[in-house]
């Protein structure tokens, strides 16, 4: 069976992973995504890694990379006087245009979409930025580190006697994309049945603080302000994460436990061969094991720490009880469950080299998600895109290439 | 059935997840489908998860069954029966999709109790299936248990989160879910495109585990070219030479900024460099410096170190709403760490009208709920209903099945 999405064209701007990420979904499905950059401003996921003089140059940095797997990459150079209008060709050629500039961006060009509209009437369009496109901070000019903690997830993650955190990534950029996904693929599903299209602003914190609505609401029906509270939970314990025997000369290895039953507990004592302080009868009810959590986290951890972290992941859970190794970024390109889901599939980057690139969290039954080709070097679809997708003479081709246009 | 207008207007879900799906239902219902969940006639276990609405526990009052169950209808159906599972197969022969998460060793998963997938294709080959499970249907993990902390740990997302003398730490509420649901709604939204297409449905398998490895924000797959395995650095991150702050407290808070570098942030070092200065705080360390050429890679610890001791007495001598509102006018990349008081206060949400007050008259209260997740121009967005009583719309949704209410409480089937 065809891709999913086989045929439909999307146009992407902007730069990061929150806009990205989020047409990576369509990619990896069977859609072309047609990237458009500029050498005069290059996304900044280009240059994370950037040193002068480095050869690879734009092209080098791995994490533009593996977000931009199976897309085509175009450079246009909106501040040419023609950029503006190639740009709108190649909204005439689309069906879905993303872009997650800062709002004053794409209507600068006259790319807003009431403009583009004119072009192509069933357009579908997102705009996704850190505060949205209206109010009195749309043009605050955040980064996912900014959105993590203007939702909440900051405050609501480290220990209670620290500095908060946010989860490792910028939570509010791995959010995003999925949201993308679903608002866009909700938008096609109308346009198939209507032939209406649509403009939707995804604003980022929104976004965010609708996930963290248990955060919200706890504090509007109760008063209750929550607060980070390492691994523990209110509700379970054990639950958090264990010091696990060395592996090598790795001495960071960990092992996160739940229980959240009494017979989750009792499950637990068993597979421990019953230790004789797990006999403790305070021990044997949820509420017995909170009012006792730092004397049962020690306990735990004695048994634990002598232990690799696989060793207890699989003890446990052959015995029916929560566990899981405390993933490094090595263990995941090794991990058995990822491997079987082809999670990570490899690719060659032409600058580079084999690398891994990975795919969402979902499969389909009918359909696949393939990685087809590497992300694109700055400019490298130009040609392709424009002659062929847009079907631009040689001879205008040549001129606008000339006169800088495709920069 | 009622017309909303949304993108999913009149495409009907059935929704038999516990809390790790919730948010799915949530989203497709704020989309516009008819989500209906369907609970075990004693309720979803979340009903019994404190903090309850003033303070009473009681089933109608959970605050995270209230918060999460939004724009759905809601009925009892006791799967254990046969009876239950002949209804059942009927609400799906009228229905587009159906999402679970149980897990596949789940002694009460819908394959457990004979309605795999194959099943309900035979019944309603149009239906799309989607089941949220802890490490997907197949593969060695399979058939292990898992909530958020496992998830999050498996997945790779906890190891590099934390501070340096202390276990790997997970968000204190569950951000696994959060993917998930939001993975499950792509899900059938994708497999609905399809059936547009196709005329048939799918089944949609997705792992907590494999969702929580995006976030890790390519990360892992850069460690075959890199070698680092990850590791926690508290509130702060590491350049080529220096290793950068990234949470500073400030006088009632913490607020989050950090030197990073790059053309699209350089503008606001420089901002905030002037901003300092106003204030009479800024040191020649700072001011000295030529900003215009700045890149973290190249930059030393010695001299980080010089600027973030001023940076700290600055921070501190502030509030978060001071600097947010300085942030904001100066377009600094400086951002406070909310918690729901300072959320719900936010003058950009309050203007673009994202906090809705629900009406729960049974509670004697309207709730204020985070609205909208984005806006569109043409099909509304947003929370239709408020969460619903356990079994509210049997009578309703069982008498277009021709079924009476009465004789199935009498069957012990609600």
């Amino acid at each position: 069976m065809a891709q999913l999405f086989a045929g439909l064209k999307v146009l992407e701007f902007g730069g990061g992973a929150a806009g990205p990420f989020g047409t990576r979904y369509f990619a990896d499905h069977g859609a072309t995504v047609v990237r458009v950059e500029s050498r005069q401003r290059p996304d900044f996921i280009r240059l994370l890694r950037y040193m002068p003089g480095d050869p690879a140059g734009l092209d080098g940095s791995h994490m533009f990379a593996m977000v931009n797997v199976n897309k085509y990459g175009i450079a246009l150079n909106m501040s040419h006087a023609k950029g503006p209008e190639i740009a709108g060709r190649l909204v005439q050629w689309a069906d879905v245009v993303a872009e997650n500039f800062a709002p004053k961006a794409m209507a600068k060009w006259g790319l807003d979409y009431e403009s583009l509209r004119k072009l192509n009437p069933d357009l579908v369009m997102i705009s996704t930025c850190l505060n949205g496109q209206t109010g009195p901070d749309r043009n605050y000019p955040g980064f996912g580190g900014q959105g993590s903690a203007i939702s909440g997830f900051n405050h609501l993650t480290g220990w209670p006697d620290l500095e908060p955190l946010g989860p490792y990534g910028t939570i509010t950029d791995s959010l995003s994309p999925r949201f993308v996904a679903l608002l866009v693929a909700a938008a096609l599903v109308h346009r198939k049945r209507t032939g209406q299209g649509q403009y939707i602003d995804l604003a980022q914190v929104e976004g965010g603080v609708v996930c963290l609505s248990e955060n919200i609401v706890t504090y509007t029906a109760t008063g209750e302000i929550l607060e980070r509270i390492g691994n523990r939970s209110r509700h379970a314990a054990p639950h958090g994460a264990f010091r696990c025997a060395a592996k090598g000369d790795d001495d960071d290895r960990w092992v996160a436990i739940a229980i959240h039953s009494d017979d989750d507990w009792q499950k637990f004592r068993r597979a421990l061969d019953d230790p004789p302080w797990a006999a403790d009868a305070r021990l044997a009810t949820v509420a017995g094991r909170l009012a006792h959590v730092d004397e049962l986290e020690e306990k735990v951890t004695t048994w634990t720490r002598t232990r690799s972290a696989e060793d207890v992941m699989t003890r446990l859970q052959a015995a029916g009880v929560e566990a899981g190794v405390v993933a490094n970024f090595e263990d995941l390109v090794n991990d058995p469950q990822l491997a079987h889901r082809r999670h990570f599939r490899e690719v060659e980057h032409r600058v580079i080299g084999k690398h891994l690139a990975e795919t969402n969290g979902l499969r389909f039954s009918r359909t696949r998600e393939e990685i087809r080709m590497p992300a694109p070097c700055l400019g490298e679809h130009s040609e392709y895109v424009y002659r062929e997708l847009l079907g631009m003479s040689s001879a205008e081709y040549d001129a606008l290439k000339a006169a800088g246009v495709f920069e | 059935m009622q017309t909303t207008g949304g993108n999913l207007d009149g495409f009907r879900i059935l929704d038999l997840t516990s809390e790790p799906g919730f948010l799915a239902g949530k989203l497709l219902g704020e989309l516009g489908a008819d989500v209906i969940k369907i609970e075990a006639p004693g309720g979803d276990a979340a009903r019994r998860r404190a903090p309850f609405v003033g303070g009473r526990d009681d089933a109608e009052r959970s605050v995270l069954w209230l918060a999460l169950n939004t724009s759905k209808r809601g009925i009892t159906l006791d799967l254990d029966r046969a009876r239950g599972r002949e209804i059942f197969l009927a609400l799906c022969e009228q229905a587009d999709a159906v999402i679970e998460s149980t897990g596949p060793s789940d002694p009460t998963s819908l394959a457990a109790r004979g309605l795999g997938y194959e099943t309900l294709r035979a019944r309603n080959p149009r239906l799309v299936v989607c089941s949220i499970s802890p490490f997907g249907q197949s593969g060695p993990y399979s058939a292990y248990r898992g909530s958020d902390l496992i998830a999050v740990a498996t997945g790779g997302n906890m190891y590099p989160t934390g501070n340096p003398e202390r276990a790997p730490v997970r968000c204190s509420l569950p951000v696994s879910y959060y993917h998930g649901g939001i993975e499950a709604a792509v899900g059938v939204a994708f497999a609905l495109y399809g059936r547009e297409l196709s005329g048939e449905g799918q089944f949609v398998d997705v792992s907590l585990q494999e969702v929580m490895l995006i976030p890790n924000m390519t990360s892992p797959t850069q460690f075959p070219l890199t070698g680092f395995k990850g590791g926690r650095v508290g509130g702060g991150f590491r350049g080529n030479k220096a290793f950068f702050r990234e949470l500073w407290p400030c006088q009632d808070g913490y607020v989050s900024f950090a030197l990073r570098g790059g053309p699209a942030r350089i503008p606001g070092i420089i901002a905030f460099v002037k901003y300092m200065e106003e204030c009479g705080m800024a040191p020649a360390a700072l001011t000295d410096h030529d900003w215009t050429k700045y890149n973290h890679n190249l930059i030393t610890q010695a001299e980080v170190d010089e600027i973030e001791t001023a940076l700290a007495v600055f921070f501190r001598s502030k509030t978060m709403r001071v600097l947010f509102e300085a942030a904001c006018e100066r377009n600094l990349m400086l951002a406070p760490a909310y918690t729901a008081r300072e959320i719900a206060a936010s003058r950009q949400l309050a203007a673009r009208e994202f906090f809705v007050d629900l009406d729960h008259p049974e509670l004697g209260t309207a709730i204020k709920f985070p609205g909208p997740f984005a806006k569109s121009n043409f099909t509304p967005i947003g929370i239709r209903r408020r969460a619903p009583r356990l079994g509210e719309h049997n009578a309703e949704i069982y008498g277009t099945l021709g079924l009476d209410v009465a004789t199935l409480a009498t069957e012990r089937v609600i």
